[in-house]
């Protein structure tokens, strides 16, 4: 059973730096929780502490059903792998892998079992023999792996694994990561600060900022409806769209407008983008009657093709185009409106041109609208 | 090497010992004999490798056997012809004047030995330039100094470990400097930056953690130099930067002594200057004055770079309330945090308190 459970986990240094705060998370058996942040967010020392490579300032750490504070780090049955992974020149895959079991005392024929168990997993058995000047990246990176795994450890962690790696690489890696979790059956916890590494790897992610939580859930819903700014800009590549708006009301129905009154430098046209009903949910919008908000928008619902732009009549604005970048099987359009960026992921048959200014339409339904103040969502 | 020499001793005894001698290395393949044909042939000596933790003689058909060597593990087997008692006395003599030679060699030849007693400045500077050209050191090499500082409470040996991530002996040299300190004498190739340095230092202590779970592993990183002579000077900037880390970067794991910053100068400092520094600046009350929470808000009111609404969004407090706060401390201390001036002096005053009650060793 290799459940963990992070009760109120606090990590403060000697200088009085918070580096994380009030971590509360409940991992079950054979789960991939992805840890995702900016640098500098307590991803990494969240994971230290699970592996007891730093203290616990405050909180309890469980794994299955016993408390490991105090336990020390080669006696809570747990393997790691980290992006400064440095293999033993002159020795052969089996040695490498077999080195950690054999300084440990193990004998010699568990360790040929676990090895060869191992490199099976990582179908990597025709390596064994060779030197890890004579491998790929790839193969190097299984390798470590490979010496996580002969530990048979209850949990995995792992640190940036990838971040070495050249990004074809990592792309192939990341599939085999996950492949990997799901023939071993255990408990995996990842640190990245790739989203991307994030959405495509885990079951749940935890998104982090400055030491704290922002939100825990599975990637579509971290997606779809984010709690806050932070995890709306942070999840999705390109990133979310953020205007600042305001919020009217007018009889029963909300409108966000966004725009500009400066003839000056801008053309001075106010937007205004009728919500559809859905978006009032609960009454939330009320309190926001003409008070200012920001609001999001991701680019796959920023369209320029005539159809959409007739079905969603309501969204339409004026842009002036900056930069296109044709993607092959898509195309990005980095788009000005009265001052404000919106960027639009587009069919790649878009006629935009730097330099034109363009017809582009907000689904209104897809629009997220956040509190100025806090930054958290108001309705997704 | 040590055939040669081994080879050059049995030369000059073979008129003196009317026997066929030799010496097998730990493959059983025979590396010196007084009949040159032998040479290279595997020794027919039927018996596990477990005999070779012994040094007592045996005897095998006809030859009388005798491991030696200079560790505590025998690494050669001298072998005499024949199974008699003069047999066994020859084996014996011999197996010690060939430890012995071989003993005076290696520390004579020994580079690693060498370099070490470079950086710890036992050679005097001209002879440096000798012994180098007698160990055949190419003096032109950039090489670095890392200091990788370990508990010294550990089951397994850290220095195996770091032999065995850099185990090119012409190259890379590890020395063991205490029972908590550990030398890595690393050649660096043009085009190596200070990054790279520190993503090595960090693949050591990431292997140590993650392999063997050595939880407070640091490495202290010295400058790249060039000729053998400077490698002292890396070595000391290595211990350098390991204190200034222990009083200033406590968190980190890897100090590169060409990124100390601000820390470099007051390391510096006699601490009489700093006491001194520390009266002039708090005139009116002692810095101790201050208690953890004001000194938290003072912390980040400096990581959010004297702005007052970031920090108070940090802080989770309301901006009048930071701004009450920021208005004791300038009552109690006589300093404006929001003003640059006051800022740096303060930010400064905070570093130099630090350094003298961790009171670090000077080099």
């Amino acid at each position: 059973m290799a459940s963990l459970s992070l009760r109120n986990i606090c990590k403060k240094y000697p200088g009085g730096v918070l580096a994380v705060q009030d971590f509360n998370l409940e991992i079950k058996d054979k789960e991939f929780i992805i840890l995702v942040g900016p640098s500098g967010c307590g991803k990494s020392t969240t994971l230290r502490m699970i592996a007891g490579l730093e203290e616990i300032s405050a909180g309890e750490l469980y794994i299955g059903d016993r408390l490991v504070n105090d336990v020390a780090p080669k006696d809570r049955d747990i393997a790691m792998v980290f992006q400064n992974y440095a293999l033993y020149p002159h020795m052969t895959v089996f040695d490498n892998m077999a080195f950690g079991l054999k300084l440990r005392k193990t004998p010699k024929e568990e360790i040929k079992r676990r090895v060869e168990e191992a490199a099976r997993i990582l179908d990597i058995e025709h390596l064994l023999q060779r030197k890890p000047a004579a491998l790929s990246g790839g193969q190097r990176q299984r390798v470590a792996l490979g010496r996580a795994i002969v530990r048979e450890p209850k949990v995995f962690l792992l640190d940036e694994p990838l971040s070495n790696l050249d990004a074809k690489l990592r792309a192939q890696m990341r599939t085999e990561i996950s492949k990997l979790h799901l023939r071993l059956g255990t408990t995996f916890i990842y640190v990245t600060h790739d989203q991307t590494e994030a959405m495509t790897m885990g079951t749940r992610i935890v998104v982090m900022k400055d030491g704290i939580v922002q939100q825990v859930d599975t990637p579509q819903h971290l997606y779809d409806l984010p709690c806050n700014s932070f995890v709306a800009g942070f999840i999705g590549s390109p990133q979310m769209n953020f205007l600042d708006a305001k919020v009217l009301k007018e009889d029963d129905t909300f409108f966000v407008e966004f725009g500009s009154e400066d003839t000056k430098t801008r053309s001075g046209v106010k937007y205004k983008i009728r919500l559809p009903e859905s978006k009032n949910k609960d009454n939330c919008l009320e309190p926001y009657a003409n008070k200012e908000v920001i609001i999001g928008v991701r680019p796959e619902h920023v369209h320029d093709e005539e159809e959409l732009i007739a079905k969603f009549p309501d969204g339409i604005v004026e842009a002036n185009v900056e930069v296109t970048e044709l993607m092959g099987a898509e195309k990005y359009i980095y788009t000005v409106c009265e001052g404000q960026n919106i960027n639009g992921r587009v069919a790649p048959t878009s006629t935009a041109r730097p330099g034109e200014t363009i017809k582009i339409t907000i689904e209104p339904g897809k629009i997220h609208i956040f509190d100025k103040d806090t930054n958290v969502t108001i309705t997704n | 090497m040590s055939n040669r020499l081994f080879q050059g001793v049995i030369h000059q005894i073979k008129d003196a010992i009317d026997r066929t001698v030799g010496v097998i290395d730990e493959n059983y393949t025979v590396i010196a004999c007084s009949e040159l044909g032998k040479i290279g042939e595997t020794h027919e000596i039927m018996f596990s490798a477990g005999n070779l933790t012994s040094n007592e003689a045996f005897v095998k058909g006809q030859y009388t056997y005798k491991p030696f060597g200079t560790l505590q593990r025998p690494e050669y087997i001298l072998f005499v012809e024949g199974n008699d008692p003069q047999a066994a006395k020859y084996a014996s003599i011999l197996s010690i004047s060939l430890s012995n030679i071989k003993f005076y060699y290696d520390e004579k030849y020994d580079r690693s030995n060498f370099i070490k007693n470079i950086i710890l400045d036992n050679i005097l500077p001209g002879d440096i330039y000798l012994k180098a050209r007698e160990l055949r050191f190419n003096s032109d090499v950039a090489r670095t100094v890392f200091l990788i500082r370990v508990n010294p409470n550990n089951d397994i040996s850290v220095y195996d470990i770091i032999q065995n991530l850099f185990p090119d002996k012409n190259k890379d040299f590890i020395i063991n400097i205490s029972d908590t300190d550990i030398a890595l004498v690393k050649e660096i190739k043009s085009g190596i930056d200070s990054t790279d340095l520190e993503n090595l230092a960090g693949s050591i202590v990431d292997t140590l953690a993650s392999e063997f779970y050595y939880t407070n592993a640091v490495v202290g990183i010295g400058t790249t130099v060039e000729g053998l002579k400077e490698l002292a000077r890396s070595f000391k900037e290595a211990q350098v930067a390991l204190e200034v880390g222990k009083v200033f970067d406590t968190e980190k794991a890897i100090v590169n002594y060409d990124n100390l910053g601000i820390a470099r100068l007051i390391y510096q400092l006699p601490t009489t200057l700093c006491e001194s520094f520390l009266r002039e600046v708090f005139k009116t009350a002692s810095i101790e004055t201050l208690d953890q929470e004001t000194l938290f808000t003072i912390q980040k009111f400096f990581e959010n770079n004297l702005n007052v609404s970031e920090t108070s969004r940090k802080l989770f407090v309301h901006r009048n309330t930071l701004v009450y706060r920021l208005e004791k401390i300038k009552k109690i201390t006589g300093l404006d945090l929001r003003e640059f001036d006051h800022a740096i002096i303060f930010k400064i005053a905070l570093m130099v308190k630090k350094y003298l009650r961790a009171n670090p060793v000077k080099y």
